[in-house]
């Protein structure tokens, strides 16, 4: 668990002159649950979509200092290249509306043209859906539109889809800000156990989900990052007064 | 199981390790007085710091338990209730502690006339045996059985009772005895000490499934109620 | 109930009535329209009608033949030549929305949905017409495409708009570059509203006459010459319907019946097309 698989070094981003991440120093260990907290406008969703290079695609957009994967800073690597390694998954369920579960699931085959044969793409579909718990729920209805399904089950079919790419990390940007109480814990039950096959980065602006689903917590404020520690001891002790008053809501 | 529950039975697993080192810890002094088992008495004073530790691990875990789950209902009154019944073991863990330490202190052997006569192995078997009632209890959550905890409590009441008169009885008799009289009457009055912590352990037990608050009711409602 | 409470509903009712009644306004002379034109051209309708060329004044039983099958392919010459572009340059519209290219194409398309349409002809009377020496119905076609363009750019624009972003995130996240993502999902979630957009393009020049004029001009024959001058529909109507004799009047009646249901159809099917095909985001 120790190893690290994605350090930040002096990340900053902007958006034209707002300066939003501030210097970021980071270590993220593999195979872990991480979650970055902070509130509404604290930059944790920018740096987020740095990690793989999303942050780029909005116009204005730009960003400095290193984000390592492995070792290799992102910036010099193909950005699809990136994205491929790096998963992510959107606060909204984001199925695609024109494409069956089947086909939503390896949609990042598909629709990047890699054809493959038909008994590895079962296996990959199957493989993929056991993983978010949905092969039970839609192995009778794989050929329905994935618009068909309910928004909790649409997002951990975005899940799967991510997943089936077998990436090394997963980018989650408030995965469950968009779902009821049941969807919720049925995704941060998933972490559990996705957690022992990939890495894990969790954006949330809810700090009990933070609590629940992570073994380490990154406290985000105003652009900076304020604290990274062990989530149990984040929760009991933490060490910035900011980290304090955020975690037992006294910020006015 | 979802993961916040595997979390709830690591802590009763914990809770349930410590009850059982705890009984062990009792049943070890009893033997160590019973043996005039000086060794014996050491391991139990050696061990109480398994004890202790037992308690800040399980105090840590429940802290942690609240900081991360945010537990309410049943599972708040589950912590709750361990973080108590943990309290209430420590103490029992302390008290064979303290017996064996007699042991040790002790220059010549008990008189065992003394032990017979107050009632005092009886006493000894009786607290044990309620302990482990009460761990039963709390593994099945079984609220029947702890509801009977608190006449057995009683029964120990008795003997902590008479025990003035019966040591008194004894030295009278033979004032050579006096000092192991004075031992077995600190012995009895540690071991009604149980009785009262198995009686709350029992009550947090009840607080935990029911919800209901028993304490500081008289007896007979308590059993009722 | 207080009086004032009584009043307030009232003139709620009232409002209410008013906006009934001038919806009911609006379609009224569409119906006015649609009877009139039904009543004067349906009876003169009929497969000859359908598949004899016009003949000469005097001679009764001519056709619309060379102008329905010449209306098709000068439509369908346009629709070719502006689709393609017209929905390239609406995804470029939507996916760039801010940069300053995006903003004076806008612009221009905008300002050229607003010329006349008889400009339009003018201008591919000067620039197709005059060079090549002759009517032609490929220079009504062009005329037509111009016509079309900026419908076909907003429509789909503007179909491209609604898609939530979160669709495009999804496939950049899977790794997909800009062309896949534009070919493989938005284009197919917007689909039937690119294809209505299209289909409503091609309604609203079916009737245009002004550009055709200049450029097609119209011919008694048929033929599929696109370098020749073609016969449309608009401009049979527009010729006979000028014309003193009571026969051809009839046939301008049979045609704008024929010309109108094409583009109810046309309309009809836009709707089917887009409940059809419309994808549930």
């Amino acid at each position: 668990m120790e190893s690290t698989i994605v350090k930040a070094v002096n990340y900053n981003s902007y958006f034209g002159a707002n300066h939003v991440v501030k210097d970021v120093n980071i270590e993220i260990p593999k195979n872990a649950a991480i979650a970055v907290m902070g509130p509404s406008g604290c930059g944790k969703t920018t740096f987020l979509r740095g990690i793989n290079r999303m942050h780029e695609l909005i116009p204005g957009a730009t960003a400095k200092g290193q984000i390592l994967l492995n070792g290799t800073d992102v910036m010099e690597m193909h950005p699809i290249f990136v994205r491929l390694k790096i998963g992510m998954v959107f606060q909204r369920p984001n199925p695609f509306p024109n494409l069956s579960i089947y086909d939503n699931v390896i949609a990042g085959y598909k629709l990047n043209g890699i054809s493959l044969p038909k008994s590895e793409r079962d296996r990959i579909v199957e493989h993929s859906l056991s993983r978010v718990a949905l092969w039970g729920e839609v192995k009778d209805s794989l050929t329905k539109k994935g618009t068909f399904l309910s928004g909790g089950q649409q997002q951990r079919l975005c899940i799967a889809r991510a997943v089936a790419m077998e990436p090394e990390v997963l980018l989650f940007d408030e995965p469950t800000s968009a779902l009821d109480p049941i969807s919720t814990s049925k995704v941060e039950e998933l972490f559990h156990e996705l957690k022992k096959n990939y890495t894990l980065i969790i954006v949330t602006h809810n700090m009990q989900q933070a609590a629940r689903v992570s073994d380490k917590t990154a406290f985000f404020y105003m652009g900076e990052l304020v604290e990274f520690d062990d989530t149990k001891n984040m929760f009991t002790n933490p060490k910035d007064t900011r980290t304090q008053n955020y975690i037992t809501g006294r910020f006015s | 199981m979802t993961h916040m529950e595997i979390e709830l039975q690591a802590i009763k697993t914990e809770v349930m390790n410590m009850w059982v080192l705890v009984e062990s810890q009792l049943q070890k002094s009893k033997n160590a007085i019973m043996h005039f088992d000086k060794d014996l008495a050491r391991e139990v004073v050696l061990r109480e710091k398994r004890v202790n530790a037992f308690e800040l691990k399980i105090d840590r875990d429940c802290e942690d338990f609240f900081a991360i789950y945010q537990p309410v209902a049943i599972d708040l009154r589950f912590l709750l209730a361990v973080m108590k019944i943990n309290n209430n073991l420590e103490r029992i863990g302390d008290i064979a502690d303290g017996i064996a330490k007699y042991v040790i202190e002790s220059l010549s052997d008990f008189d065992r006339n003394v032990f017979a006569k107050t009632g005092m192995i009886a006493m000894y078997e009786e607290a044990i045996h309620i302990l482990t009632d009460t761990r039963t209890a709390f593994e099945k959550e079984d609220t029947a059985l702890a509801r009977s905890i608190f006449k057995r409590d009683e029964v120990l009441d008795g003997y902590n009772l008479a025990a003035i008169q019966n040591v008194g009885d004894c030295i009278k008799k033979d004032i050579e005895v006096l000092n192991d009289a004075l031992y077995v009457l600190s012995i009895i009055r540690k071991l009604e000490r149980v009785g009262d912590q198995t009686k709350n352990i029992a009550e947090e037990i009840i607080f935990y499934v029911e919800a209901k608050v028993l304490k500081h009711l008289d007896p007979k409602a308590k059993q009722n109620g | 109930m207080s009086v004032q409470v009584k009043y307030r509903i009232g003139k709620s009712i009232a409002f209410q009535g008013l906006t009934i009644l001038l919806s009911v306004l609006c379609v009224v002379p569409l119906i006015f329209i649609l009877v009139y034109i039904i009543k004067a051209g349906v009876t003169k309708i009929n497969w000859n009608f359908l598949t004899n060329l016009p003949k000469p004044v005097g001679e009764t039983g001519g056709g619309i033949k060379n102008a329905l099958l010449g209306s098709v392919e000068v439509i369908a010459l346009s629709t070719i030549i502006a689709v393609p572009v017209g929905i390239l340059c609406g995804i470029y519209l939507s996916e760039y929305k801010q940069s300053k290219l995006a903003y004076w194409t806008r612009l221009s398309v905008d300002i050229l949905q607003g010329v006349p349409s008889i400009v339009i002809g003018i201008i591919a009377y000067f620039w197709i017409v005059k060079p090549m020496g002759h009517f032609s119905a490929i220079s009504g076609s062009i005329a037509l495409a111009i016509m079309m363009l900026p419908i076909v750019v907003r429509s789909t624009e503007e179909t491209l708009l609604l898609l939530p972003d979160s669709l495009r995130e999804a496939g950049y996240a899977l790794g997909m570059p800009f062309h896949r993502v534009v070919l493989k999902v938005i284009i197919p979630c917007g689909f039937s509203g690119i294809l209505s957009g299209v289909m409503l393009s091609v309604a609203r020049i079916t009737g245009e006459t002004a550009p055709l004029l200049f450029t097609a001009f119209g011919n008694p024959y048929l033929s599929f010459d696109i370098g020749q001058p073609m016969q449309t529909l608009p401009l049979i109507i527009f010729n006979y319907a000028t014309s003193p004799y009571n026969d051809w009047h009839d046939l301008a009646w049979g045609a704008s019946c024929i010309l109108l249901l094409w583009v109810l159809l046309l309309n009809i099917l836009t709707k089917v097309i887009s409940a059809k095909w419309k994808v549930q985001l």
